[in-house]
């Protein structure tokens, strides 16, 4: 089976540094996987492993922070066979809808796949949106929240989970899928992983290269700013002691 | 003026669905899928259209007859869809479907030039305003962004019937069960919160923190680890940015850190109490009252002078 596993590189929320006129400085954060794209790629990796002559190709677009060598060998470290990354300046903030295009170009110049798996949204925008716009703009069946997958002959059974329900849903390919973040718990790469992910082919193509356009988006982000923060009294009071406690219930008391 | 149109794969999203289309001004369309059409009508629909219903399909099958009813009335057009799981599919598809723009987990929703939402970006840290510029939006709306209207079963209005446009490429359903430890309970509308993380060392403890929830006539919420990791409470309990945001008079945050993907979910709360055997935890920063101490000391003290 010929899998491509979509990715994400986003900055690492931890060293992101709220400015004081609440908008967000990345410069500090270093790239990294985003969460959630862990699970495609080991979706694509363990259902490759299970059927014979399978492939699996990581494929993620984006601007400079695609030039991260770190990032790109963590994620050839994690199974995929090749890595093919779209990095052009009209790429660095994209939306879904250009990044789902931008996605679907490069699919094309990959060449046949059989079922191309994403994550639930990124941990930057989380627009949950890009997967569906693929699998939609390639006319393919395209279908989210996948929480297991099971080859079959020309087509995945997957299971779907909902709100309340569950559906066993049976899905021709190709096709595309969006899992969920309870699918699998992503390995960490071993020593030999780490060791082999630098053999591994790296193919880089700008947005003329996969033929895609990138005018016209219908959405526009006007702004990313922290919310400001609710006054909270902050009376904090160290110690268990039963007076203390019974303290902490009397404030308690007051709201009720 | 827009035309709005709203569709939902749950029926007790449709009141504040209605709620945030009269928000936007104009006349607003429900699309309901079989023939029930007085509920929408009274919280607020001018028009609802039937969509044929048909056990054997999948809700994302109706996005073909969706966007035919869609185009046929013409632009700029707004489709409010409840901010589910598939909801969020449909609102997909009929981004590509209509060539428009899509927003998910609404948090808010304004007219004028362009239809613009906010929405939580960065695991919650912070909250990105976008404005469509496509002549058809697609909102998908989180839950609790606003109240529904009064429901007045005296109102009435036109109903339509649409054909059913069959998908392009579909997907065959061999099953549909219902998920187990699911509940329909819904902490974004309690008023009173006893929230338990990963504090918890054992699933029978549990016990004490429903105690004190029942002390304080509270519903049990948590962070996300103790729903999704550990199993322990259902999904449906959890609080954060990919969980309940709440909107309780008092939130009791116990043995949880405080990440900032489980506040945003908390913040919404009007009183904050929290306990922590670490001083140095976040949640101090966002809490009103906090006692650094260990849960199985405090908790059943609470709840003994509470029921005092
Ligand atoms: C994209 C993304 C989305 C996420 N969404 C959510 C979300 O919606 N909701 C959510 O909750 N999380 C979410 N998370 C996870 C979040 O980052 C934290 O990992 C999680 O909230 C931590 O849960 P916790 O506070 O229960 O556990 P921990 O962080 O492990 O904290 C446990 C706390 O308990 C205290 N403690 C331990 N024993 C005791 C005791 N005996 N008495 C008193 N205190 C004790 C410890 O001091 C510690 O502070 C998300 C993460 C990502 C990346």
């Amino acid at each position: 089976m010929n899998i491509v596993a979509c990715f994400k590189l986003v900055p690492e929320e931890q060293d992101i540094i709220v400015n004081g006129d609440r908008t967000l400085n990345l410069e500090k954060a270093t790239p990294k996987i985003s969460l959630y794209d862990l699970n495609a790629v080991e979706a694509a990796t363990e259902l490759a492993a299970a059927m014979p002559d399978s492939k699996v190709s990581a494929l993620s677009v984006g601007g400079k922070i695609l030039e991260n060598s770190k990032a790109r060998k963590d994620i050839l470290s994690r199974g995929p066979d090749a890595l093919y990354a779209v990095i052009d300046p009209a790429l660095e903030s994209a939306l879904p809808r250009e990044t789902a295009a931008a996605l679907a170009a490069a699919v094309g110049k990959i060449g046949s796949y059989d079922l191309i798996i994403c994550g639930e949204g990124s941990g930057d925008l989380y627009a949950q949106q890009v997967g569906l716009l693929l699998g939609s703009l390639l006319s393919v069946p395209v279908i989210n929240e996948v929480s297991k997958i099971t080859a079959g002959d020309g087509k995945v059974t997957v299971e779907r989970t909902l709100e309340t329900e569950v559906e066993v849903l049976e899905v021709p390919l190709p096709a595309v899928v969006c899992v969920t973040a309870d699918i699998n718990t992503p390995k960490i790469p071993s020593m030999k992983a780490i060791l082999a992910a630098g053999k591994k082919p790296i193919t880089v193509w700008s947005v003329t290269d996969i033929g895609a356009s990138t005018g016209g988006a219908p959405v526009v982000m006007q702004s990313i700013l922290a919310p400001a923060q609710a006054d909270r009294k902050k009376v904090i009071v160290e110690g268990d002691s039963d007076d203390k406690v019974a303290a902490f219930v009397e404030s308690l008391r007051k709201v009720l | 003026m827009s035309k709005i149109w709203v569709f939902s794969d749950m029926a007790s999203r449709y009141p504040e669905l209605l709620a945030a289309a009269a928000s936007l001004g104009g006349d607003v369309n429900a699309l309901v899928i079989g023939t029930d059409s007085a509920k929408a009508f009274s919280y607020g629909a001018t028009t609802v259209t039937q969509l044929p219903a048909d056990e054997s399909r999948m809700i994302e099958d109706y996005v073909p007859t969706i966007a035919k009813c869609v185009t046929a009335s013409g632009t700029p057009a707004v489709v409010l869809i409840s901010a589910t799981k598939r909801g969020k599919a449909v609102a997909a598809k009929l981004g590509i479907a209509l060539n428009a723009g899509v927003i998910n987990d609404a948090s808010s929703v304004k007219g004028g030039d362009g239809v613009t939402a906010t929405h939580m970006v960065f695991g919650g840290l912070a909250v990105g305003t976008e404005t469509v510029k496509s002549a058809v939006a697609v909102i998908t709306m989180g839950s609790g962004a606003f109240e529904p209207l009064p429901e007045d079963a005296a109102r009435k209005g036109d109903v339509v019937t649409a054909d059913f446009v069959p998908p392009p490429v579909s997907i065959k359903c061999l099953e549909r069960r219902a998920k187990q430890n699911s509940s329909s309970v819904d902490i974004g509308k309690a008023r009173r919160i006893v929230s338990i993380g990963r504090g918890l060392k054992a699933q029978e403890d549990l016990a004490m923190v429903r105690d004190l929830a029942s002390a304080l006539d509270a519903e049990v919420g948590c962070s996300r680890p103790i729903a999704e990791g550990e199993n322990w409470l259902e999904r449906e309990r959890y609080v954060g940015v990919t969980g309940v945001q709440v909107k309780a008079d008092l939130y009791v945050a116990l043995g949880i850190s405080g990440q900032i993907q489980h506040m945003v979910g908390a913040n919404g709360a009007k009183t904050i109490f929290a306990v922590n055997k670490d001083k140095n935890a976040p949640i101090f920063q966002y809490a009103d009252f906090g006692l650094v101490g260990d849960i199985y000391k405090v908790v059943p003290a609470m709840t003994a002078l509470l029921r005092k």
